[in-house]
């Protein structure tokens, strides 16, 4: 008598993928560079999404100019100042929150979504298909940081939206990298051939059994890239290969305020301070996701 | 004739976060005589290699040791860590058990050596290079000032052993601790490193405190054997009168369970349960649990370690019944 | 080993004539007009069309393709559209400056991050540990641009001067400039004993020097501190205390040796960072090296200097990767003497 499986829920219990993710959970709430972390994150986040009520001058903050108002340094009026345009720059720093937290996640998570299932199926497979990935993503890793997306982004025509997608073209390959490894490593574990012997079908045993081990170093992975993506997205706009005015982008301010920095500091010291705690509060939080689920994760 | 090294009730804690988590040493007390070799044995977790490491005092940042370790005079345990310094790897030294790991990788064998030279004799590096290539020698490595410059990698795990040596006899220590020194090796060089350290010990008169869980190895190398168990001495003697007639239990035990003198055709004997781990434990002798000869005084009142005969004694109430 | 390099050698020209190729498509799929951007974009479209056969760039693409490629290897890199001056002469004027920025900053990085790194696993878990810890993620976090921005205001704050931008003062530079040897204003000033244009040129050099070696310093610290925490914890160093070594030998000798092959690898990531890292450090300090060529290159979208930055760029990168593995093969004993 033969049985078939269809779906890994009838596999017996060990069989099953552990729950690292939720266990490490508990453990971060009480690291304080992990609430630190997650914190200044939620934070920003939340000031992102509530930037129409925040911030006290909105229309200044999309766009407005109010020229007559112009380099105004900080006051009870304008907490941060106004920009070459009079602008208040607060509102601009808090509608800033925007870009830098939308992109960038849409950076990092396009860049999963393309480069992880490449990775895996070149893992899991083997052979020619392996053999392929590794030569493109050697092509694309062998330009120097930044560069490439420095180079893409200007050539599609310097904007948000160019720049997200040059971002992408330039983080793939990681991912997929470490998508590759991690199935190479989980491939010949106990319960993967178990999976097989019982008749799963690869991309079940795919989406199933080897995502749901990989989602623990790519979690990882993708926290502390956020911080280094919106550094990148900050100095493509510093360049004027991202975001373009009027558009409240925190490296554009930057790069606004640049000339004057000596006089009106203001324009420029808050936007990239901004982008500094934003980054920071990734970092920690990375750091410590790193820490904890490392030690734990099978097969490495 | 006072001894080389006097341990007196040495207790060795475990803690982490402020509580005490385990007490690995609950009091041995045990002494080794000038140019004396005494065999430390028991099972894994005694805490054999924790007393070996006591005397020199490389114990982990989460252990606190108490008691006392009289050396040459001066007690080991109350010195300051620069006094002990000068002690380690000149007047006392260790053999560890994987030579293989415990070089260092990216330095010539040579050299590592010499560098324990230099700290301790004064010597400059021509000089220290000079002894360090005759104590090669020494150890019965060929082509010493060939062997200098090789690496760890490059050399067989007896060589290396022999390297080990060479670098705790180097600065004429009066004690030599060996931390099983064989049980990492083939057969036939564990024979020859042991006939090698036998050979030094009388040509430089040093002490020797060998830990093993071997007592066929202890039996053949050792004048005198001290039992652990559960952190404590259980039985000391003089080898040939301990292997003969054993005062503990336990000593009895581990000796019927050696492979040479079981019978063929019979089951191998064992010891049945295993060694407690509770923090305090219950009262009385920590052995009672797996003893064959138990009663109920060994359960209320812990034995003491007490004299038998002449220089041997037993912490067992029914020693008189062996 | 020399199989090995040949090897590494062969498959370094094939990544760079891939990436050369993967520029040059990604150039022609430019919305663009080089022909405009070389006449500028008032041009009328007769001059336009002039331009274009000047430029030959009414020529089939693969066409283009193969001369590119055959003048690339003879040495021409083609013409700049907005300087209309050579791009290999451009970039190689432009060099040095970019490449003594580089150099000090990673120098100060790894003289700051070695130590540092140490010192933070040695006394783990106390104040030292945990101050480079937190100076460590400060650094990885501080965007390049705006930290160069910042030193800035505090040096004008705090000290009360005028922050120095470009290399030179512009007395030094046109007064009495320093004799061109190397072009590292630093080594030929110290060479020809010219003092007073050594210390002109490094107060220059300071600012922008640390803003560069912030990051790589701090990757520098993390990865030292890592490493030396796993070798601190081997067989080997329990060996060196327990025969009476030093803890100065032990730590800074013995374990750190040991410790060096990955803070070697995170100095050929940092430099490799910095490549593009001096961009931004030389819009902020107005330094003039290929930074400011480039980000021009890229604006005005002029593509025969942007191919010859990402040639220079990704060579750049193969050559920092290639010299680390071997540096690597030659620290490790058991790799060395095969």
């Amino acid at each position: 008598m033969s049985v078939t499986i269809d779906s890994p829920d009838q596999l017996p219990a060990p069989y099953r993928s552990t729950g690292a993710t939720s266990r490490a959970f508990r453990v971060l709430r009480r690291k304080p560079s992990a609430l630190l972390g997650g914190g200044i994150i939620v934070f920003i986040a939340f000031v992102a999404l509530a930037a129409p009520v925040l911030a006290p001058y909105p229309a200044q903050g999309r766009g407005l100019a109010d020229v007559p108002a112009r380099d105004l340094p900080p006051s009870s009026l304008h907490w941060f100042g106004t920009d070459h345009l009079g602008r208040d720059v607060l509102s601009r720093v808090i509608f800033g929150a925007r870009p830098a937290l939308g992109v960038s996640l849409a950076v990092v998570v396009l860049a999963v979504l393309v480069g992880v299932p490449l990775g895996m199926i070149a893992g899991y497979r083997g052979g020619w298909l392996d053999e392929a990935l590794m030569r493109v993503t050697d092509i694309f890793l062998a330009f120097p940081p930044l560069l490439l997306a420095m180079v893409i982004s200007a050539l599609l025509g310097a904007s948000l939206l160019h720049a997200a997608i040059a971002l992408v073209i330039s983080w793939w390959p990681w991912y997929a990298r470490l998508a590759r490894t991690v199935t190479q490593s989980l491939k010949h574990e106990p319960f993967i051939d178990a999976a097989r012997v019982f008749g799963v079908r690869e991309p079940l045993i795919l989406t199933r059994h080897v995502l749901r081990n990989a989602t623990t170093p790519i979690l990882v992975q993708a926290t502390v890239d956020a911080g280094t993506v919106i550094l990148a997205v900050g100095a493509l706009a510093f360049l004027g290969l991202a975001a373009q005015p009027p558009t409240p982008d925190w490296g554009l301010m930057v790069a606004d305020g640049r000339t004057t920095v000596i006089t009106e500091w203001w324009i420029s010291m808050f936007p990239g301070l901004a982008i500094f705690t934003l980054v920071l509060g990734f970092n920690l939080l990375g750091d410590v996701l790193r820490d904890v689920l490392d030690p734990r994760s099978a097969g490495r | 004739m006072s001894a080389l090294l006097e341990i007196e009730d040495l207790r060795v804690d475990f803690s982490r976060d402020g509580h005490v988590t385990s007490r690995a040493l609950r009091g041995v007390s045990l002494s080794v005589g000038e140019g004396e070799a005494v065999g430390v044995v028991g099972e894994t977790g005694c805490g054999k290699t924790l007393t070996g490491l006591s005397v020199l005092r490389m114990l982990p940042e989460n252990a606190r040791a108490s008691g006392r370790i009289t050396f040459e005079g001066r007690d080991l345990l109350a010195l300051s860590t620069r006094e002990l310094r000068e002690v380690r790897g000149s007047r006392v030294s260790m053999v560890f058990q994987s030579p293989g790991t415990s070089f260092n990788p990216v330095f010539a064998v040579g050299d590592q050596i010499r560098m324990v030279a230099e700290r301790h004799l004064g010597l400059g590096r021509k000089e220290a290079g000079r002894l360090v290539v005759e104590t090669l020698g020494s150890v019965g490595l060929p082509n010493p000032s060939g062997v200098m410059r090789l690496y760890p990698h490059e050399l067989s795990g007896g060589m290396l052993q022999r390297a080990m040596i060479a670098m705790a006899i180097i600065c004429r220590p009066s004690l030599l601790i060996a931390d099983e020194p064989t049980t990492a090796l083939d057969v036939t060089i564990a024979q020859q490193i042991l006939r090698l350290l036998r050979q030094l010990q009388r040509e430089q008169g040093f002490g020797v405190f060998f830990i093993s869980h071997d007592l066929d190895l202890v039996g053949d190398f050792c004048d005198r054997i001290a039992v652990l168990y559960a952190g404590r001495v259980v039985e000391t003697g003089a080898t040939g009168a301990l292997l003969a007639r054993p005062r503990h239990p336990y000593t009895r035990a581990l000796l019927e369970a050696l492979p040479g003198r079981a019978e063929p055709g019979t089951p191998l004997p064992t010891v049945p349960g295993t060694v407690p781990t509770e923090l305090d434990g219950a009262p009385g002798c920590a052995f009672a649990p797996r003893c064959p000869l138990v009663v109920d005084r060994c359960l209320q009142e812990r034995p003491p370690l007490a004299p038998v005969s002449n220089g041997h004694a037993s912490a067992c109430h029914r020693s008189d019944a062996l | 080993m020399s199989r090995w390099v040949v090897r590494r050698l062969l498959t370094s020209l094939l990544t760079l004539f891939f990436i050369t190729t993967i520029t040059f498509a990604l150039a022609r799929v430019v919305p663009s007009n080089p022909a405009v951007v070389y006449i500028g974009p008032l041009a009328r479209p007769a001059e336009i069309a002039r331009v274009t056969k000047e430029l030959g760039l009414d020529r089939p693409l693969y066409v283009q393709y193969v001369d590119y490629m055959r003048d690339l290897v003879h040495g021409n890199w083609g013409t700049s559209l907005a300087t209309k001056q050579p791009v290999l002469g451009g970039i190689a004027s432009r060099l040095p400056a970019t490449l003594e920025l580089i150099l000090v900053a990673m120098a100060m990085a790894v003289a700051v991050g070695i130590p540092l790194g140490v010192l933070a696993a040695h006394r783990k878990g106390k104040a030292a540990d945990t101050g480079a810890r937190v100076g460590a993620v400060v650094g990885i976090s501080m965007p390049v641009f705006w930290l160069g921005l910042l030193l800035q205001v505090l040096a004008s704050q705090w000290l009360n001067i005028l922050p120095p931008t470009s290399r030179q003062s512009l007395d030094v530079a046109v007064l009495h400039p320093v004799t061109k040897i190397t072009g590292f204003l630093l080594v030929d000033a110290l060479v020809t004993g010219d003092w007073s244009g050594l210390q002109d040129a490094a107060t220059h050099i300071l600012l922008p020097a640390i803003t560069l070696a912030a990051y790589p310093a701090a990757l520098v610290t993390r990865m030292t501190r890592a490493a030396m925490l796993d070798v601190l914890g081997q067989d080997y160093v329990r060996t060196a205390r327990t025969f009476g070594l030093g803890e100065r030998l032990v730590l800074w000798q013995l374990a750190l040796r040991n410790a060096i092959p990955s803070t070697l690898t995170v100095v050929g990531l940092s430099l490799a960072y910095l490549l593009t890292g001096s961009f931004f450090v030389e819009i902020v300090f107005d330094w003039p090296g290929i930074g400011q060529y480039a980000t021009n290159a890229l604006l005005n979208l002029d593509y025969p200097a942007i191919m010859g930055i990402t040639i220079l760029g990704a060579t750049a990168f193969l050559v920092i990767n290639f010299v680390v593995d071997v540096l690597q093969a030659r620290l490790d004993p058991r790799v060395r003497l095969q």
